[in-house]
């Protein structure tokens, strides 16, 4: 059992092998070794959000876990394109939540989440004008029309249409 | 808490990603690099590598840093890889293929295509996919022209890039592909039509198109918005096309035209799915191959074919009707494997996965009968018929190895694969029947044996007779010993037919002219003509003991009679020549007198090797042998190891738990054969030898010099090594192959070890019972012999200086016995053997002396008999006993002094003695002195008093 507290200051007291989800973790565990009384601060993520974490890790440690560097393992991991049935359920939730668990994924290194994630949003993105994404985003228009017009020329072929 | 924050990590990353995440909640624009809304960088990439193409624009133009990433090499680089068209193999010659396809598919379109892509495709898609469904030829060699410069110049005009990279490759497939899509969507029967108007291209072209297609519409690519249902059509349109294929190939192979054959099959293979992702289909699984595989006749001709043929009426075996079975089958694969060779690309294995079938189906099938059958009949058939059965079987490699010389076809490996699987079924019981069959024959052999030996002993006390030294008394026992290991070599090396065949000439010479015995033989296996041999031999030879009656004096070398001469030779000669000549053959059952005029030159035979006659000779002899070991057993049991080993052999190849299993088999069987021979025979043997040596009396055998009991254990000495010597060359020549010698954990070298561990403790125990023996015998000659006043003559004149009658038959009895160890156990052993006689020779001329009353002239005798004694002993060699010997030579000076003062020199003496014997020692000799009582006390003053003063410095 390890302790993590949150950006919010609240205690987490999770399993070795679920913390163990996230590469972050995993390498400062290891740094600490076998003492568990230590406290892990995690400070770039709020208990809500962690909680949430947490619910994936606990589903997913018995997962395989592949080596960060196995090139090849991220590539078969990139080809399923589906999301499976109980991720889905999992990343169905608000906007703001969603990007806050992508973030959260990248932060921990959890590589399958944040592929959930990234795919959840490829989705959202789907038949949406460049006005929709923006405000997805929270992107400003930098454009003028001119360059605007260029690069839809330059990508007219990829346009289905 | 402190202490921990210096090895958190998280610091390392906070400059970026700390400040932005606490920084969101305020302001929801990033203001760092990394950061362009609400994400960083890195996550759009991954989010726009999992987006499907059509969103693309979309995404670019929302802003100019997004625009940028749309552009990213590491975007496209993702989904270039996960379109994969390089990862095939195919993908050089589909590509070129496909610019021809398009080449013919935008030929009318030319201008307008010029157009549109000069204009950065302003027009849009829609028109592509016209172009493509219509499509009547016209101008091809100006798109030909043009296609080269819109494929180098159209996207590098955009990024300024000169280099095609993943995104151009991209772009450049996805304008081939996307115009054919719109077929996609018309009917499904018309699909094909449709994609590939007439004239239509090759098949070979059409099924890497389809190919294509099928990789461009994968979910991973996402190319258009509705590819999930393109995709589900194009499926369709692929098995629709696989089965006109599959037709056009039946047509073809009814009609025999491979070249026909061969396009539909590589057109067939090119699109099968199993190329595909995400497919986890075996090739096996590819119909066509599967298809053609299983018209094939062979499948359906079981009938033809009858198992139970291979056993003739009384139940043997004979493989004769296998092997025309297996040579129609091999045919039959060599015919088929041919065309599919040649039609049939060579990944997809089709050559295997046939003989695979062929192999469990027929073969598989014919055989399984067999056994059951065999194993009705008797065990030892079932081993044999299991190993020729898998031997029949194995010639189906060599022929799939012959199909093509290169591997790509068919694997060594693989080949050997098709058999080995077919067998595995009757392995598990074959290896546990083996090894019961030989602890089965190991038990009747050893049985057989000791009834034989409990008879012998039962009825007489035959070991006690003394029998003539055969080992022994020929000239040079080392000699024999070797060239009876060379013709034993000789027959390990025979050559072994496992598979059981009616050679017609050979049976029949052997049951003609064969004595019972031989007919009772399966005349299948060499090693079985072998075994029979030295029967036969050793049958021969006590038919002529016999007639001898039995109190046959075989002296070796020089007056052997001529006629075991030549039947020795005989012998010899029709061992190495029988698996060959009928003519030989016949000629080892008749009798000896029929050999003169049957055998080819026997005279040569005798002068080509002159040795040969001593090993025969040498063999019967053991024949004869007192019955505690014998080398006839020993060969049998060698024997019948040998013939379960061979089996065992041709299974030697197999791979994986069954190759182990077959490994430890053979292990088990040599282990299985050193124990029987060690605790069964040699150290059973052994055991009776020394008992027999402990209950000999010498006072019971007068008469003798010799003492009988060790001779015979001598012999035995010589023929357990020689036991082991065989043992040493089967293992050398016959499981070196398949065990590591120097692996001293290895359980086969560890019994080994253990064999001749035994051997050497029960040579050392008899040895040892067997020097107690001679010495107790010649202790009784010492005492028996000599008379009772040899040393204290009553005639004093008449004095011949000699040994005594008592000493010469000692020193006769003792040279008698060292004499026979010579040359046949190793100098070590020997040495100790002599330097324990030597002990207690001396031990028991200690005794015998004091034992005696000696005069003065007597004393010269005790000198004659010690000085005899000594010379024997320095003809030994051993000089530690030497030494002692010529101390003793020294003692018996004290016999011949007559001056009591002398002697008391002499007896203080110690240097004189070597230091061997302290004053008190000599004091109890010369106490034997006959005039003893007259000395005593001059000796004594001498001794203890006036030397007291004469020495004395002080005084």
């Amino acid at each position: 059992m390890v302790i993590i507290r949150t950006a919010d200051k609240e205690k987490f007291t999770v399993d070795r092998d679920v913390a163990e989800c996230s590469v972050l973790l995993k390498n400062l565990l290891e740094d600490v070794g076998e003492n568990e009384e230590e406290e892990i601060p995690v400070q770039n993520i709020n208990s809500s959000v962690f909680r949430k974490v947490l619910e994936w890790c606990e589903h997913h440690k018995n997962d395989p876990r592949p080596a960060s560097d196995d090139s090849a393992a991220e590539e078969s991991r990139r080809r399923t394109t589906d999301i499976s049935e109980w991720d889905q359920k999992f990343i169905a939730v608000d906007q703001e939540m969603l990007f806050e668990i992508i973030l959260a994924a990248n932060y921990l290194d959890i590589k399958p989440l944040l592929d959930v994630g990234c795919k959840t949003v490829a989705n959202m993105i789907k038949g949406k004008t460049p006005e929709e994404i923006r405000k997805l985003f929270n992107i400003t228009n930098d454009f003028t029309p001119e360059e605007e017009a260029q690069i839809r020329r330059e990508n007219e072929w990829a346009e289905d249409r | 808490m402190d202490r921990f924050a210096t090895l958190e990590p998280v610091k390392l990353y906070a400059s970026a990603a700390t400040s932005t995440i606490l920084g969101r909640g305020s302001q929801k624009v990033s203001i760092t690099q990394d950061f362009i809304g609400c994400l960083p960088e890195d996550l759009y990439l991954s989010i726009l590598t999992y987006s499907a193409i059509p969103d693309i624009p979309a995404f670019s133009r929302t802003s100019r840093r997004l625009a940028e990433l749309c552009r990213d090499q590491r975007v496209w680089e993702a989904k270039w890889k996960m379109f994969g068209i390089e990862n095939n193999n195919l993908s050089l010659s589909k590509t070129l293929d496909e610019l021809e396809l398009r080449v013919k598919g935008k030929s009318v379109a030319s201008p307008k295509a010029v157009s549109t892509t000069a204009r950065s495709l302003d027009t849009g898609d829609d028109e592509f996919g016209d172009f493509a469904s219509a499509s009547p030829a016209t101008t091809q060699d100006l798109f030909g022209a043009f296609q080269g410069l819109s494929l180098s110049s159209h996207p590098a005009a955009l990024t300024g890039n000169s280099e095609p990279d993943f995104r151009q490759k991209f772009i450049h497939v996805h304008t081939i592909l996307k115009p054919l899509l719109p077929s996609l969507s018309s009917a499904p029967h018309l699909i094909l039509t449709s994609l590939f108007p007439p004239p239509s291209p090759s098949l070979i072209q059409q099924s890497h198109t389809l190919h294509l297609l099928a990789l461009y519409l994968q979910p991973t690519v996402r190319p258009v918005r509705d590819h999930e249902v393109l995709y589900s059509s194009l499926r369709s349109a692929i098995d629709r096309f696989q089965a006109n294929l599959l037709s056009t190939f039946d047509a073809a192979d009814s009609k025999k035209d491979e070249d026909a054959m061969r396009e539909a099959a590589r057109a067939s293979w090119d699109v099968w799915e199993g190329h595909l992702r995400n497919t986890n289909l075996r090739v096996s699984d590819w119909e066509m191959g599967r298809v053609w595989a299983e018209k094939r006749e062979i499948f359906y001709e079981q009938d033809v074919w009858n198992p139970l043929d291979n056993f003739t009426k009384d139940n043997t075996l004979d493989f004769t009707a296998m092997d025309t079975f297996m040579d129609h089958i091999l045919s039959v694969i060599r015919n088929d494997g041919t065309i599919a060779v040649d039609v049939f690309p060579n990944t997809s294995y089709v050559v295997l996965s046939y003989a695979d079938r062929v192999a469990q189906e027929v073969v598989g099938e014919y055989i399984m009968p067999l056994l059951t059958k065999a194993r009705e009949i008797s065990n030892e058939a079932f081993l044999r018929a299991t190993a020729a059965a898998f031997k029949e079987a194995w010639r189906m490699v060599d022929v799939l190895l012959e199909l093509k010389n290169d591997d790509s076809h068919v694997g060594h490996t693989q080949a050997e694969d098709v058999v080995y699987q077919m067998f595995e079924q009757n392995m598990d019981e074959y290896l546990d029947e083996e090894v019961e069959s030989v602890k089965q024959a190991f038990e009747v052999i050893n049985r057989d044996w000791e009834r034989k030996m409990s008879a012998q002993t039962g009825g007489t006390i035959a070991p006690t007779a003394p029998s003539a030294p055969r080992f022994l008394g020929s000239h040079n026992p080392a000699q024999m010993k070797r060239t009876v290991l060379a013709s034993f070599t000789d027959v390990l090396l025979l050559p072994v037919t496992i598979i059981p065949r009616t050679v017609g000439a050979v049976g029949a010479a052997l049951t003609t002219g064969g004595t019972v015995a031989v007919q009772g033989i399966s005349m299948l296996n060499p090693q079985r003509w072998v075994t029979q041999n030295s029967g036969n031999m050793g049958a021969e030879y006590s038919r002529n003991f016999d007639r001898e009656d039995g109190q046959m004096v075989f002296e070796l070398g020089d007056d052997e009679d001529e006629e075991e001469n030549e039947a020795v030779s005989v012998n010899r000669s029709s061992i190495s020549s029988f698996p060959q000549t009928t003519h030989d053959a016949s000629t080892i059952s008749t009798a000896p007198t029929s050999v003169r005029s049957s055998s080819p030159a026997p005279s040569t035979a005798i002068g080509r090797n002159g040795t040969v006659a001593k090993k025969g000779v040498a063999k019967p002899s053991f024949d004869k042998m007192d019955l505690l070991l014998s080398l006839d057993v020993a060969l049998e049991l060698i024997h019948a190891d040998r013939e379960s080993l061979k089996r065992l052999e041709t299974f030697a190849g197999y791979p994986g738990s069954y190759g182990h299993r077959v490994h430890d088999t053979i292990e088990e069987i040599f282990i299985l054969l050193l124990q029987s021979m060690s605790e069964r025979h040699i150290s059973s043997g052994f055991e009776r030898a020394t008992e027999q040596m402990r209950t000999y009396k010498p006072a019971e055998h007068e008469e003798t010099t010799s003492v009988a009991p060790l001779m015979q254990f001598f012999e035995l000495v010589h023929i357990g090594d020689t036991i082991q010597s065989m043992v040493q060359v089967y293992f050398d020549k016959e499981l070196a192959t398949h065990i590591d010698k120097t692996d001293f954990l290895n359980d086969v070298v560890r019994e080994k070890k253990r064999f001749e561990n035994t051997l050497d403790d029960s040579v050392a125990a008899g040895m040892n019972a067997g020097t107690d023996v001679l010495m107790n015998q010649v202790e009784h000659i010492i005492i028996t012999r000599t008379k009772a006043r040899e040393y204290y003559p009553v005639d004093e004149a008449a004095l011949e200086l000699g040994p005594t009658q008592g000493c010469k038959e000692a020193i006769a009895c003792l040279d008698l016995h060292c004499k026979l160890l010579r040359g046949s156990t190793s100098k070590e052993v020997l040495q100790v053997f002599y330097q324990e006689v030597g002990i207690r020779l001396l031990a028991i001329l200690h005794r015998h002396i004091k034992r005696q009353i000696i005069s003065l002239a007597g004393g010269f005798q005790v000198i004659a008999d010690l000085n005899a004694y000594h010379n024997f002993i320095s003809s030994l060699k051993v000089p530690s006993i030497t030494a002692d010997f010529s101390n003793l030579k020294m003692l018996g000076h004290v016999y011949v002094v007559e001056d009591a003062k002398d002697l008391a020199q002499i007896v203080r003496d110690v240097t004189r003695y070597g230091g061997a014997y302290r004053p008190e020692d000599i004091y109890e000799f010369i106490q034997r002195r006959a005039d003893w009582k007259k000395i005593e006390k001059t000796v004594d003053k001498a001794m203890y008093n006036l030397s007291f003063r004469e020495d004395c410095i002080i005084c």
